[in-house]
């Protein structure tokens, strides 16, 4: 509540509440990389279509609107592509020496997936919720990302996810919106990829940069030569 | 910033001769191109939701087939899924 003697809040503050504030919502943290107009011109598309669900109950214009702003929101978020800091002008490019029916696939998330018993600990704290790893965020975008390795054949009620970067409700119910080892699975039986390499890996994408290039991501792919590997698929979330 | 990690770990296997894609959604879409990742599907889907909805088998499998088809190509290759968002089953209770 806003009192007599409180400063009446900006509307960048109620932008801002939603990222990682008071509000915090990492569905709409995208209403950061707004600005106040379009901030405006977002809110009235979206509770035109809430109130119109009223009468037909169709949520789909809802669903349509936080869609449509957050690839708004975060087009403009990356300004001019010149300045891009990570931007690179080479493709490394390997060729895969194998149909896809006799490969072996590897899979890398950035969906912040571990086994339950094996929980990567980060900044050194057990059993960390995921309400702290949101609130902890800057931290983890200075610290070196750690890899969960995850058997491949791992049944889903020992799955967890944590990630203080992204709404997991998603990935919490089904973890296939991101790791999809079910998937990979299936059409290995299928014959239609050769089979799922044994250990699939999964980290929390929000984290130290130049640490990851430098450092970690070299190791990481020497893992998965090790694995033995035909190729890899990779989900960031 | 996600998206970003991924790109270089993608770019660090693909440079030790091992071939990867990976799947982008919309609202981070410019990434793969930016970071000159060699394989990238880009979905219609918004951020946390990357192959399709908690319930919805058969889009995400759907996605999942169409960034390994990608696998093959000797070429870079960016190639944006058409299909729009659509919500998954509701939860049992």
């Amino acid at each position: 509540m806003t009192g007599p003697d409180d400063a009446a809040e900006t509307i960048e503050e109620l932008r801002r509440s939603f990222f990682y504030g008071s509000r915090s919502n990492l569905d709409v943290k995208f209403l950061k990389d707004l600005s106040d107009g379009e901030f405006g011109d977002f809110l009235q598309e979206l509770l035109a279509a809430a109130a119109a669900t009223i009468d037909h109950g169709d949520p789909s214009g809802v669903v349509d609107s936080l869609q449509r702003w957050q690839v708004q929101a975060y087009r403009g978020h990356l300004g001019d592509p010149a300045d891009f800091p990570h931007r690179h002008d080479d493709t490394p490019l390997a060729s895969l020496d194998r149909p896809l029916s006799e490969a072996r696939i590897g899979l890398v998330t950035s969906s912040g997936h571990f086994v339950d018993g094996d929980d990567p600990e980060p900044l050194g704290v057990v059993d960390m919720t995921q309400a702290e790893a949101e609130e902890r965020i800057g931290e983890f975008l200075r610290e070196a990302p750690s890899l969960s390795a995850i058997p491949v054949d791992t049944p889903a009620e020992r799955l967890r996810v944590r990630h203080g970067g992204y709404p997991v409700a998603a990935a919490t119910r089904d973890h296939q919106v991101a790791l999809p080892l079910g998937h990979l699975r299936s059409l290995a039986e299928e014959g239609e990829i050769g089979q799922v390499a044994e250990t699939a890996y999964s980290f929390v994408g929000a984290t130290s940069q130049v640490r990851l290039r430098r450092d970690v991501a070299p190791a990481w792919a020497e893992r998965l030569r090790d694995d033995a590997v035909d190729a890899v698929l990779l989900v960031p979330v | 910033m996600c998206h970003v990690s991924v790109g270089h770990v993608q770019r660090a296997i693909e440079s030790i001769g091992i071939p990867t894609v990976g799947v982008y959604v919309r609202s981070f879409g410019h990434i793969p191109e930016l970071m000159g990742v060699a394989r990238a599907v880009i979905t219609r889907h918004p951020m946390g939701r990357p192959l399709g909805a908690p319930g919805d088998i058969e889009r995400q499998r759907s996605v999942v087939r169409s960034a390994l088809s990608l696998l093959a190509s000797d070429r870079p290759v960016i190639e944006e899924l058409p299909a729009d968002w659509r919500p998954g089953p509701a939860p049992v209770s």
